[in-house]
């Protein structure tokens, strides 16, 4: 399924990947535990197919920050998992992960559709704290294990979603391309519009190209932020680029659960307005465009009318 | 109101309950909890307040853990981020809602308008996360937020502090000094583990040691399995002079959620909390897993 997509990033053809799953199934009413995938799988394998109708030729799974620090960090320690935690927790990553795939599998199916799948890793620790990254060494197997399950479960290829530290992508990066998988790196940016840590953007796009990405990306950032990104990027690679921006602004839970996808104020991006500014993306030469939080289904329709009916630019 | 009435209580040994879970409740009545419900559904919650009420309890504890300014602010790299991307209303969100979760406490007490006398404990937990005593922030740092936090509920009418689910003796003395400052009564509750020591490895003894110097009004234990608060007590007990309790979770922690579980129903679990008292503990309630059944069943214990 991949060659399909070299093929067309090769010819320089635009790609319309997908819109926010978190955001939007918390939008839908879905409450958020375990992303949805054991008590709203339903919601999630529509959710999916609304993307699809929608005119996405990418689907990412439903696994952002789903690893299984994000359990294990609620605890003193492991014994202490073990001990007050729900049975399970140490396997309930990998579960999901497996789950995750096969949803947005059986929405492909069901749809009749050829869209590639891409499976999702994202930081391990939260992807707005790039204080909290792991050891390069830790980084690098706990990713493993996580591509390895995307591998069995046969996806097209890896997004490493919203790095924020070149140190982690690179170990990301090196992670999935060990499994045989193309990759993509997406980096979160940061207010200074380099990266999230204050790395400079160019460096962070070579580096990937340097580690054998296969595309490079930025996103969560507001969309200003990730035009004045790609107006820059093309200057740093050969490689296909592109960008998918959040909405809204952020809206924390107001107690410690690591990822909680909520944004607000998403209406002041209306899907025309957010499709006009990512026309200013391709024209800069990105070809990979989507959405990040608080995008939903009618922003991808609305992107496909910029880039074509089957995400090739009209221009 | 005041927090006289449950002080003299205790110190004619009486029994004092207190009341039982409030954020696991809120998901048992299939309400999700990510954002304290305060702003969105505060009849619900104020409704949780009046339930455990008319159960019998006497110290009621405020819709408000973890919740504090540095929880919210967690989730950015910096100032300048949350600026950037963050919700506008973060720099005052905790605030406002703090102050809100003492006043949904309060106007149940009205609207119940009990026989009995009920006090409003303001729930403030660990500044970083509850089971994390790695996370703890530095003692200046922990001293400018409680401050902030412990003024803002007497300001909004609590009528004392519940610092629970404690990890250390260091920010606990902090909560304590700050407590004595803003002038608010306090009971600092210790989270334990299997052996009866906290989660530094600190002992209970030490625990009192340090707090009761500081004018606490009490020592309590609380999110552990009932089995792990007796090893507690039984570490705690012999060292205390002030008041002393307890409240066990019962079920599992399901992050993001709970797993609730018929282990214990509200028998077994007032069998517990009997052994407690027996032990010498009189303060007695619920924590995460519990439901206003459990605190009618521990009423009986009074």
């Amino acid at each position: 399924m991949y060659e399909t997509i070299r093929s067309r990033l090769n010819s320089g053809q635009a790609l319309l990947l997908d819109g926010a799953l978190g955001t939007e199934l918390v939008r839908r009413g879905v409450r958020w535990r375990k992303h949805g995938l054991l008590t709203d799988s339903d919601a999630v394998e529509a959710l999916h197919r609304d993307y699809l109708i929608a005119g996405a030729v990418i689907l990412r799974t439903d696994t952002f920050q789903l690893n299984p620090r994000i359990y294990l960090n609620v605890f003193r320690n492991r014994s202490h998992m073990a001990h007050i935690g729900a049975p399970g927790l140490a396997e309930l990553t990998f579960t999901l992960l497996r789950k995750s795939v096969e949803v947005a599998k059986r929405a492909r199916a069901k749809a009749n559709n050829h869209a590639a799948i891409a499976g999702v890793l994202s930081p391990l620790e939260h992807c707005y704290r790039p204080d909290l990254v792991p050891p390069p060494e830790q980084a690098r197997c706990e990713h493993e294990e996580i591509a390895r399950v995307f591998a069995e479960e046969k996806v097209d290829f890896l997004l490493l979603e919203s790095m924020n530290t070149i140190s982690e992508a690179k170990e990301a990066l090196a992670a999935g391309r060990s499994f045989g998988l193309p990759v993509w790196v997406s980096f979160v940016l940061g207010p200074e519009g380099e990266l999230l840590s204050r790395e400079p953007l160019n460096r962070g796009v070579v580096e990937m190209e340097q580690g054998g990405a296969d595309a490079v990306l930025v996103n969560c950032a507001p969309p200003e932020d990730i035009g004045k990104a790609i107006l820059r990027m093309r200057k740093f690679t050969k490689l296909p680029f592109g960008g998918f921006a959040h909405i809204g602004r952020f809206s924390p839970p107001s107690w410690k659960f690591e990822f909680f996808p909520q944004f607000i104020e998403t209406e002041s991006w209306s899907p025309e307005r957010y499709a006009a500014e990512a026309r200013r993306w391709r024209d800069a030469g990105a070809t990979i465009i989507g959405g990040c939080c608080g995008t939903r289904p009618e922003h991808t329709a609305a992107l496909r009318a910029v880039l074509g009916t089957d995400g090739r630019s009209k221009a | 109101m005041s927090y006289q009435p449950i002080r003299e209580k205790l110190q004619r040994k009486e029994v004092v309950i207190l009341d039982g879970a409030i954020g696991t409740e809120i998901l048992r009545r299939n309400v999700t909890w990510a954002d304290h419900q305060l702003a969105n559904k505060p009849d619900f919650v104020r409704g949780i307040h009046e339930d455990y009420i008319r159960a019998g309890a006497e110290v009621i504890s405020t819709n408000s853990f973890q919740l504090c300014r540095r929880a919210l602010y967690n989730h950015f790299r910096d100032d300048a981020h949350r600026h950037h991307i963050g919700a506008r209303d973060l720099d005052e969100r905790a605030g406002k809602l703090l102050a809100a979760s003492v006043h949904l406490a309060r106007e149940a007490r009205e609207r119940v308008a009990p026989k009995h006398a009920v006090a409003v404990a303001a729930a403030i937990t660990t500044l970083e996360w509850c089971f994390r005593p790695d996370l703890a922030p530095s003692p200046d740092e922990a001293q400018k937020e409680y401050r902030e936090i412990f003024q803002i509920v007497k300001d909004a009418g609590a009528d004392m502090v519940l610092l629970e689910t404690v990890n250390s003796i260091p920010e606990a003395r902090v909560g304590a000094e700050i407590a004595k400052y803003v002038g608010l009564p306090c009971w600092v509750a210790f989270v334990c583990d299997e052996r009866g020591l906290l989660f530094t490895g600190e002992k209970l003894a030490a625990a009192v040691q340090a707090l009761e110097p500081l004018g606490i009004e009490a020592i309590l234990l609380n999110c552990a399995p009932p089995e792990d608060i007796s090893t507690g007590m039984a570490e705690l007990a012999p060292h205390a002079h002030v008041p002393i309790g307890a409240y066990a979770h019962i079920g599992r922690f399901d992050p993001p959620e709970w797993m609730f579980t018929d282990e214990y129903p509200p028998a077994k679990y007032r069998d517990f909390a009997a052994r407690w008292k027996q032990m010498g503990a009189r303060i007695l309630g619920g924590c995460c897993g519990t439901t206003p059944d459990h605190i009618a069943a521990v009423g009986a214990l009074r």
